[in-house]
C-alpha cells in the first residue's frame, strides 16, 4: 500500500482553498448585488429621487460638454475654409492678373488659387447685395480684380505669414484675412472648455455629497446589523460591500437618467437649431452622444456613485464600534 | 487558553474598571465570572473579544498576545470566538435561519455545508421548527437560544456568554445553562458572566469573583 506523499496533497488542499475562497467572495457579490437592488426596489420613490439628483447634476456638463464638442468640429470646418484674398492693384487687366494668379499659385505655401476678375467680382457683389439697380448706374467697375488663395497649412501664423509674402508681390495692392474672429471663437471654445471641465468637478463633488449621503442614512439605518456582524467576526471589506454596490446602482441609474434627460433635451432643441442653422445657410447637426460618449457618461456616473459610497461606509465604519 | 497577567483597564485616564487581573482558564474549561454589576464583568469580556485593549497588562488567548493583533487581523480573530449576548443582539429582519447562518455567511461557507451546519445548531438548541419565523415571534427564552445557535455555529474553541440568563425565569436559566454545559463537555473552553449566585452555586463550576474591578476569589469547583 502507497501512502500519498504529503507535499502534492498539501499544494493541493492549497488550491482548492483558495478556489473555494474564490467561490465564497464571488457569492458574497453575488448576494450583494442582488440584496442592494432589492433594497433599492423597496423603496421605488426614494430611489428614483436620489438618481434624479445625481442626473441633474450629470446632465449640465455633459450637455456643455456636448456643445463644446460640436463647436470644435465647427472649428475644424472652418480652419478647412480659411482663405486670403489678395486684391490686385486697380489698373491691372485681366491678362495680367492671370499671370499675377500664376505667381501666387507658384509659392510652396499656397494649396490652390482662383482669379476673380473685375467683371466677376461685380457679379458676385451684386448677387450678394441685390443692388443690381444701383450697380449698374456706375460708369465704371470699381471693383479690382482678386485672387482667393487657400493655404497649404491653415493655422493662424502660417497664414499670416503667407499673407506678408503676398503683400510683396508685384501688382497686389493688398492682402485681406479674416482670421480675428476666427481666433476670438477659439478663445471663446477654449474658455468654455475651462467652464466645462470646472463644472464637471463641482457637480462630480456634487454627485458623491448625494451618493455619500443617501449610504450615510442607509448606513445609520443598519448600524445595529453592522455591529453585530463586526462582533462576529466581519471585516470591513465585508461590511462595506451591500453599500458600494448601492452606490454603484444610484450611480448607475442616475447616469441612464441622465442620458435619457439629454437625448430629450437633444430632441427638443433640435428644430429650432436646425432652423437658426438654415438661416445661416449652415447645415449644423445637433451634437450626439453616441456609443463612447454614453458608455464615458455611464461608467463614471457608476465610479462617482461607488466612490461615494466608498466615503460615506469608511467615515462611518471608523465611527462605529461595537459596543 | 486564556491568560491575563497584570491586566488593568482604564476609561478616560481615571475611571479604574479593572486594575491588576491575573488568572488562567486552561483549555475546555468551564469558568463562571460574577459580581455586582459595575464590578467589571462586561469590561473583562471586552478585552478577551478585542473589543478593546487593556492599559497595562498582557492578555494570551491560545498562546496570542492579542493587543498585538492588527487591526486587520481582528476579524480573523473573533471568528474563534462564539459570543452570547445578554439582549441576544439578533437582527429582526432576517428569519431565525439566516441569522444562525450569518457567521458562516461571514466565513465564507459553502451553502450547503453552511445548511448542514445551521440545522444541526438549532436542532442542538430544540429550535429546528422555527427556523423560518422572525426573532419577533419568538420568547424571550426562545430568542436568547437562538443567539445560542448563532455563537456555536462556528464551532469556537472559545465561548463567551453575557448574562446569558439576565431576563429569563429559573427554569428556562437552567436549561440554557444546561447547554453551555454540554457544548463545555465535548471540549469548547466556556466563559459566562452572570450575576445569578443561586444558580452558579448549583452548577459547581470554577468561579472567578470580580469586586470593584479586582478579583478578590478564584474558587475552585467543589
Amino acid at each position: 500500500m502507497s501512502r500519498p506523499s504529503p507535499a502534492p496533497r498539501g499544494a493541493r488542499s492549497q488550491r482548492t482553498r483558495s478556489a473555494s475562497r474564490l467561490r465564497a467572495w464571488l457569492r458574497h457579490h453575488r448576494a450583494m448585488s442582488v440584496d442592494s437592488t432589492r433594497r433599492l426596489l423597496r423603496q421605488p420613490l426614494g430611489s428614483l429621487l436620489t438618481m434624479l439628483a445625481i442626473a441633474i447634476a450629470l446632465v449640465l456638463p455633459a450637455a456643455l460638454w456636448l456643445t463644446l464638442d460640436s463647436a470644435r468640429l465647427l472649428d475644424a470646418e472652418l480652419d478647412a475654409s480659411a482663405t486670403l484674398t489678395a486684391y490686385l492693384a486697380s489698373g491691372v487687366d485681366d491678362g495680367e492678373a492671370g499671370r499675377i494668379e500664376e505667381a501666387i499659385a507658384a509659392q510652396p505655401q499656397v494649396a490652390h488659387t482662383r482669379l476673380v476678375t473685375a467683371a466677376e467680382g461685380m457679379a458676385e457683389f451684386q448677387q450678394a447685395l441685390g443692388l443690381a439697380d444701383a450697380l449698374a448706374r456706375l460708369d465704371d467697375n470699381p471693383l479690382p480684380a482678386s485672387v482667393v488663395v487657400t493655404p497649404v497649412d491653415p493655422s493662424p501664423e502660417a497664414v499670416r505669414r503667407l499673407s506678408a509674402d503676398l503683400g510683396q508681390l508685384a501688382g497686389v495692392a493688398e492682402v485681406r484675412l479674416d482670421l480675428a474672429w476666427l481666433e476670438r471663437l477659439r478663445q471663446l471654445a477654449e474658455l468654455g472648455r475651462r467652464v466645462a471641465l470646472a463644472l464637471a468637478v463641482l457637480f462630480g463633488l456634487g454627485v458623491l455629497l448625494v451618493v455619500g449621503n443617501t449610504i450615510r442614512l442607509a448606513v445609520e439605518s443598519r448600524r445595529q446589523e453592522i455591529e453585530v456582524v463586526m462582533l462576529i467576526g466581519a471585516t470591513h471589506a465585508f461590511v462595506r460591500r451591500p453599500f458600494l454596490y448601492s452606490g454603484a446602482w444610484y450611480g448607475l441609474g442616475g447616469g441612464l437618467l441622465a442620458w435619457g434627460l439629454l437625448a430629450l433635451g437633444n430632441q427638443w432643441l433640435a428644430a429650432p437649431v436646425r432652423a437658426l442653422a438654415a438661416s445661416y445657410g449652415a447645415n449644423f447637426a445637433m451634437p450626439q452622444l453616441g456609443g463612447m460618449g454614453s458608455a464615458t457618461l455611464l461608467i463614471c456616473s457608476t465610479l462617482l456613485g461607488w466612490l461615494g459610497a466608498w466615503i460615506a461606509v469608511s467615515r462611518h465604519l471608523a465611527g462605529i464600534r461595537p459596543r | 487558553m486564556i491568560v491575563f497577567e497584570h491586566v488593568g483597564k482604564r476609561y478616560g485616564g481615571r475611571f479604574e474598571a479593572l486594575a491588576n487581573l491575573d488568572f488562567r482558564v486552561r483549555r475546555g474549561e468551564m469558568v463562571f465570572l460574577t459580581g455586582h454589576s459595575g464590578a467589571g464583568k462586561s469590561s473583562l469580556l471586552r478585552l478577551i473579544m478585542r473589543l478593546e485593549r487593556p492599559s497595562r497588562g498582557r492578555i494570551l488567548v491560545a498562546g496570542h498576545d492579542i493587543a498585538r493583533l492588527h487591526a486587520s487581523q481582528v476579524p480573523f480573530y473573533r471568528r474563534q470566538i462564539g459570543v452570547v449576548f445578554q439582549d441576544h443582539q439578533l437582527l429582526f429582519d432576517r428569519s431565525i435561519y439566516h441569522n444562525v447562518a450569518l457567521p458562516l455567511e461571514i466565513r465564507g461557507i459553502e451553502p450547503r455545508e453552511a445548511a448542514r451546519r445551521v440545522r444541526a445548531a438549532l436542532d442542538k438548541v430544540g429550535l429546528l421548527h422555527r427556523e423560518r419565523a422572525l426573532p419577533i415571534e419568538l420568547s424571550g427564552g426562545e430568542q436568547q437560544r437562538v443567539g445560542i445557535a448563532r455563537a456555536v455555529v462556528n464551532k469556537p474553541a472559545l465561548l463567551l456568554a453575557d448574562e446569558p440568563t439576565g431576563n429569563l425565569d429559573p427554569q428556562l436559566s437552567a436549561d440554557i445553562m444546561a447547554l453551555f454545559e454540554d457544548f463545555n463537555r465535548i471540549g469548547t473552553t466556556v466563559m459566562i458572566a452572570s450575576h445569578d449566585l443561586a444558580l452558579i452555586a448549583r452548577l459547581r463550576h470554577r468561579t472567578l469573583r470580580l469586586r470593584e474591578g479586582r478579583l478578590v476569589a478564584d474558587e475552585e469547583a467543589a
